[in-house]
Order: structure tokens, then C-alpha cells, then sequence
């Protein structure tokens, strides 16, 4: 087939570039100007700024709340999710299989399930009043968001390790090294860095998650808005704050990733390098 | 049995699977001698090579170095692989550290050597492979040529008794070839013992002390390059190098 004859006759609406371009433009700009529509008539018409302002300290509070349990469950995952990640390579087949089950029951059932089964199900084998802890709805909210994820990031360092060359472990091995060396000198820091926009993606589920806590009875921002919302009938004004607060942390938890990702490319020193040698240098570690 | 030298195979059979690869090979290497694997693709030669520091485990026979055996299932490993210098064809330098990370980590996590005197061997090797103030540049920052150098630094750096060579120009742009083998080619000067895979038949001809010609995993015919080159006794001997002439 001769190519001068294909440009004139072949040409279907798919095949030009611009006007496909020009279409998705329109679209884009289509449905901004209808959402940007709907959220003025919105905010004119159904915000009440007094309230607005009213109501905006409880929400600092279950900000402050909501961002101190992101943190803790967020680190404690993710130290939990290297060890699962490296479980399931684990040689053995009873550290690899008990991870794998342990990423599967997580990975498995609903979050919600999860927070119950440690809100109400661990008081519960007390028999209901002799439990000790008080207020055990924020510990409670850590464990099951770092158990939850901490599966989510086992896999995404597992995902991480496969991804890294073979010849990466052969080359650490031709040196004397032992698996274990090699692991953690060689393949891990690469592996971190292969896992990273998957645990970051999974740390930003981990914010939303928190929603669920309003379940158990931690006062966070969906616990706030229902109180709100059920004495002033105005579901508006709170929800403005609730989407505001939500998008502070998940956007700037983006903006880390991304940092964390440009500054970890080999060639640079950074964060991630000094994160990768915190496991390089220090202690050795288990078999 | 085969005299002894310092790399000796004795009747090593290797499988991968149901796939008989290496076919009882006798061999071997004598302590500053440069042997040089030829052969046709998916003779063996790599296998060959990579059972002698154990990244492939052998189903029959044994590798020895300096008599000590390397595929005894309690042979100490990592000690042996310190002995043995690998340079592989895809270079597998460590992509997160700069040249000179890569030439230390091996001494400074193995034999616990301390920063400076890494410092001072890093600097040595760099200039002995022609790479001299490149120690902080990162492998994606260097050419082929240049990596393929500086993991044979990083080999050479454990100061290795042996070194092996795992068709290390193959994946080089031709014109960055001639800076790995002139590297390859002091070090043979230099008294190293060596087993090296190659297509290069020039330098096949030129450095190594005895040719081993592979074929279907086993040993069709060693000897003196000149000799082999020119005057081959087998059939399948001269079958293959006519091919490549």
C-alpha cells in the first residue's frame, strides 16, 4: 500500500489529532463550567458564612485529631509494610506463606470489619466493663488503619523488589555479600524507591479512611459535620469544611510523594537515599 | 582427572530442567592463565562460568578453587565468591550509588574496610581502569564502556584470585569495546588468572594463554589460540570457526 494514498482516505474523526484535542478541550471546559456553576448557586445560595465561621473551630479540632492518627498509622504502616513486603520474598516458605495469609485476610475484608472486630471485639473478651484502656477508640483507629495498610504496603515494596533486576542480587552475591546484605544494601533501596508512588497512593486512601472512624466514635471530621448537620439542618456549610480539610492533607501528602520521588532518582542525594541508608547502615539485622 | 590447577571442573553436569546443559566437563585453569570460552550460543559457556562462584548450583561433579571445593553443599559461599571476581555482560552495577560506592561496598560490608582506606582503593582502581576522577559520577551518568569499567573495578576491588568474565562487551556500542578489553588485557598482563566468555576472537587470540571451544554443553576441543584458529582437529571445531570467518 502506497502511504500517499492512506493520509487522504483513511482518515476516520479518531485519526485527526487536532480535532480530537479540540473536542477534549470543549468537553474539559464544559464540565468546569458546569461544576463551577453548581458550587456558586451552592455556596450562594446554601452557605451560611456565620456558621461557617461558628463551626470552624470544631473542625480545627478534628483536623488536629484526624492528622495525629494519619501520622501515627501512616509511619506505623509503613514500618509494618517493609516487613511484610520482605516476609513475603522471605525464602522460607513459612514466613512467606503466613505474610501472604496476612496480606490476603487484610487485604480481604473491609476496613469497617477490621475497626469492629478491634473496637467492640477485643473489649468484648472482657466480658463488656472490665476493659481497661480508656477511650480505646483512637488506639483502636491506629491499630486497624496500620494493620489494614500495612498490608496494602507490603505488597507495593513486594511489587517494588520483584521490579528490581535480577542481576542486581547476582552482582551483590559475586561480591561475597549474603542475601540478607545484598537485600538490604542493593535491592531494598532500589525497591523503596520502585514502591514509592504506591505506598504514597495507598498513604491517601489512608487519609479517607479515616472517615470511617466517625463508626467508632472517634470525633473526626465526618463525626463533626453529623453534629452539625442534625442541629441546623444545613448540610452545606459543614460539608465546605470537610472537603477543605480532607484535600489539605491528601494534597499535601501528594506533593511529598512527589518530592520524595524526584529526590530519590539515583543521581541525586535525598531523603529517600537517607531513608534507604537509615536500613543500610545501621544494626544488623535479622536472617 | 585433570591436573590440578587453581579453577578445576571436574565431570560437572548441569540441568535446567529436563535440559542437560553443561555434559561432564573436565577442566582446568592454572594459577596467571588467561582461558578464553568460545563456542555457539547456548553451548554452555555462560552456565560454565557462573557455576564457578555457585550462581547456578551443579546437579553432578564438582568445582574446586585452590582445591577447595565450591559445590559442596557446605562450602561457605560468600567466602569463596570473595575469592572470585564477576564481571557480567549487563554490568549490574548498583544503580543508587556513585562509582566509587560501587567499587567499596564490597570491601567496606564484607571485609569491614574503613572509609579512608575505601577512599584510597576506590581512587587506585578508578585510575587503573582508565577511569580516573570519576569516582562520583552515578552508573546512568557514564557510558557502557565506562560502567562495564567500573564494575570491573568493583570486582577487581575485593582483589580477587580469579576473575571472571561473563560476555562482558556484548551489550557495548562497538566503538566503546576496545576501552574494556584494553582493560581486560593489563589485567592479563598483569599475572590475573582469568576465564573469560567471548565473541571477540581477536582478543580470544591475542590474551588468552589456551582457547576452550564449547559446543552442545560440552568440551569440543581446547588449545593454544594460534593452533585452534588455525589448525583445528575436530569437525565441529572447524565447522564453527569457519562460520565466523
Amino acid at each position: 500500500m502506497a502511504n500517499t494514498e492512506t493520509t487522504g482516505t483513511s482518515t476516520g474523526l479518531l485519526m485527526r489529532d487536532g480535532l480530537v484535542r479540540r473536542v477534549g478541550e470543549a468537553v474539559a471546559i464544559g464540565f468546569l463550567v458546569v461544576v463551577a456553576g453548581i458550587v456558586t448557586i451552592i455556596v450562594s445560595t446554601r452557605v451560611d458564612f456565620g456558621l461557617l465561621e461558628t463551626i470552624f473551630p470544631r473542625f480545627v479540632d478534628a483536623f488536629v485529631r484526624v492528622l495525629g492518627i494519619v501520622i501515627a498509622a501512616s509511619v506505623l504502616s509503613i514500618l509494618l509494610g517493609m516487613f511484610i513486603g520482605l516476609g513475603r520474598i522471605s525464602t522460607s516458605p513459612i514466613t512467606s506463606r503466613i505474610t501472604k495469609g496476612y496480606v490476603e485476610f487484610f487485604r480481604g475484608t473491609p476496613l469497617l470489619f477490621q475497626l469492629f472486630v478491634i473496637y467492640f471485639g477485643i473489649p468484648g473478651l472482657w466480658g463488656g466493663a472490665g476493659f481497661p484502656i480508656p477511650n480505646w477508640e483512637i488506639p483502636a483507629a491506629i491499630i486497624g488503619l496500620t494493620l489494614n495498610h500495612s498490608a496494602y504496603v507490603g505488597e507495593a515494596i513486594r511489587g517494588g523488589i520483584d521490579a528490581v533486576p535480577d542481576g542486581q542480587m547476582e552482582g551483590a552475591r559475586s561480591l561475597g555479600m549474603s542475601r540478607v546484605m545484598a537485600l538490604r544494601q542493593v535491592v531494598f533501596p532500589q525497591a523503596l524507591r520502585n514502591a514509592l508512588a504506591a505506598i504514597g497512593n495507598d498513604q491517601i486512601i489512608l487519609v479517607k479512611d479515616t472517615s470511617l472512624l466517625t463508626v467508632i466514635a472517634v470525633p473526626e471530621l465526618m463525626t463533626v459535620f453529623r453534629d452539625v448537620n442534625s442541629t441546623t439542618f444545613q448540610p452545606w456549610t459543614p460539608l465546605i469544611w470537610v472537603c477543605l480539610f480532607y484535600l489539605v492533607i491528601t494534597m499535601s501528602m501528594s506533593q511529598l510523594v512527589n518530592a520524595a520521588e524526584r529526590r530519590g532518582d539515583p543521581g541525586r542525594d535525598g531523603s529517600l537515599s537517607a531513608l534507604a541508608g537509615m536500613f543500610s547502615r545501621r544494626g544488623g539485622g535479622g536472617s | 582427572m585433570s591436573r590440578a590447577g587453581l579453577v578445576e571442573f571436574d565431570d560437572v553436569h548441569k540441568y535446567f530442567g529436563e535440559t542437560h546443559v553443561l555434559r561432564g566437563i573436565d577442566a582446568a585453569i592454572d594459577e596467571t592463565e588467561v582461558v578464553v570460552v568460545i563456542g555457539p550460543s547456548g553451548s554452555g559457556k555462560s552456565t560454565l562460568l557462573r557455576c564457578v562462584n555457585r550462581l547456578e548450583e551443579i546437579q553432578q561433579g564438582a568445582v574446586r578453587i585452590a582445591g577447595q571445593s565450591v559445590t559442596a553443599p557446605d562450602a561457605d559461599i560468600n567466602r569463596i565468591r570473595q575469592r572470585v571476581g564477576m564481571v557480567f555482560q549487563s554490568f549490574n552495577l548498583f544503580p543508587h550509588m556513585t562509582a566509587r560506592e560501587n567499587i567499596t561496598i564490597g570491601p567496606r560490608k564484607v571485609r569491614d574496610l574503613s572509609a579512608t582506606e575505601g577512599e584510597e582503593l576506590a581512587s587506585e582502581l578508578l585510575d587503573r581502569v582508565g577511569l580516573t576522577g570519576q569516582g562520583d559520577s552515578y552508573p546512568n551518568e557514564l557510558s557502557g564502556g565506562q560502567q562495564q569499567r567500573v564494575a570491573i573495578a568493583r570486582a577487581l576491588a575485593m582483589e580477587p584470585e580469579v576473575m571472571l568474565f561473563d560476555e562482558v562487551t556484548s551489550a557495548l556500542d562497538p566503538e566503546l569495546v576496545g576501552d574494556v578489553l584494553g582493560v581486560m588485557r593489563d589485567l592479563a598482563t598483569d599475572g590475573m588468572t582469568m576465564l573469560v566468555v567471548t565473541h571477540e576472537m581477536e582478543f580470544a587470540r591475542e590474551v588468552g594463554d589456551r582457547i576452550v571451544l564449547m559446543a552442545d554443553g560440552t568440551i569440543v576441543e581446547q588449545d593454544e589460540p594460534e593452533r585452534l584458529f588455525t589448525n583445528p582437529r575436530t569437525e565441529r571445531a572447524k565447522q564453527f570457526l569457519q562460520r565466523l570467518l
